[in-house]
């Protein structure tokens, strides 16, 4: 087996990936509507939100969205009406940043380990991935009429902010 | 009875206060902390009869948090309530002296599976 073989073997694989996020969505969000995986998403995300893993295995957990794909997911793990409008943005980079976590500390558990998961950094836009980096899962989903992708970057950022 | 909740995301804390409800612990009285460092003097000033604690936290880790509570020689009752569930964290959280761990993401059915262990359910 080459050097790249190992490195991919050591990957998640996609089909994990999407059942792990089903999970999360079925569990703290699905009663309310239900996360559904599509072929494609073209879209320019408003929020961005990674995790870091730094260990026996580097990469990073990213999730992506529209701002009102951001505020649903808020105000739903909230408990929220729908129509609540008096969301700030700390309250939309908390969500999403835990949703991601979530995400991330769970992908932790399918790479080889030991690893350190990073706390979550969420950003306006969208995060750009450098050279070291390469995506080796890329879900895409929408969730209550907004576009939502999840996507696993294998590799070391160059830099990443240990907090929130 | 009193419960304190740690967890760094304020979405989380309520989302687990939510659980606690649904696991059938809605009379107990919550305290929350934001990071490890004010689970610590949460601990000393509140004398909860649980602590549910996120492992990855700004300030102090809940991990850290577990031993500096352990080594002032409170026995409460620990767990954690994290992304991670592997074996090594669980085997980790054990050494430490935690009495759980429950991964994220969680039903009640699980909390009360845990919990009832360590808290009666009637406030």
């Amino acid at each position: 087996m080459s050097a790249e073989q190992v490195a991919a073997a050591a990957n998640p694989r996609a089909d994990d990936v999407r059942t792990l996020t089903h999970q999360v969505w079925t569990t703290y969000l699905g009663e309310r509507v239900p996360l559904l995986f599509v072929e494609d998403n073209t879209f320019v995300p408003d929020w961005s939100a990674s995790v870091t893993i730094r260990g026996a295995w580097d990469g990073m957990v990213s999730l992506e969205t529209t701002r009102a794909g951001a505020q649903g997911l808020t105000r739903a793990l909230l408990g929220l009406d729908a129509d609540a409008d008096d969301l700030a943005d700390s309250d939309l980079v908390d969500a999403v940043g835990e949703l991601v976590n979530m995400l991330g500390g769970n992908v932790k558990g399918l790479v080889p380990g030991p690893s350190r998961l990073s706390l979550p950094l969420v950003a306006a836009g969208r995060f750009a991935h450098g050279s070291q980096q390469a995506r080796v899962v890329r879900l895409c989903s929408s969730w209550a009429g907004e576009p939502l992708d999840v996507t696993v970057h294998a590799g070391r950022a160059k830099a990443t902010r240990e907090h929130r | 009875m009193k419960i304190l909740v740690a967890d760094d995301s304020r979405v989380m804390r309520q989302i687990i206060i939510r659980t606690l409800r649904q696991a059938g612990y809605a009379g107990h009285e919550v305290v929350e902390a934001e990071n490890g460092r004010q689970a610590v003097d949460l601990v000393s000033k509140e004398r909860p009869d649980l602590v549910l604690s996120d492992w990855n936290m700004p300030e102090m880790s809940g991990i850290d948090a577990l031993a500096v509570i352990r080594a002032s020689g409170s026995t409460v009752p620990f767990g954690f309530v994290t992304s991670e569930g592997s074996d090594d964290m669980r085997a980790r959280a054990a050494s430490a002296g935690a009495q759980f761990l429950i991964a994220k993401p969680f039903t009640p059915e699980v909390f009360a599976q845990m919990i009832s262990a360590v808290l009666p359910h009637t406030a």
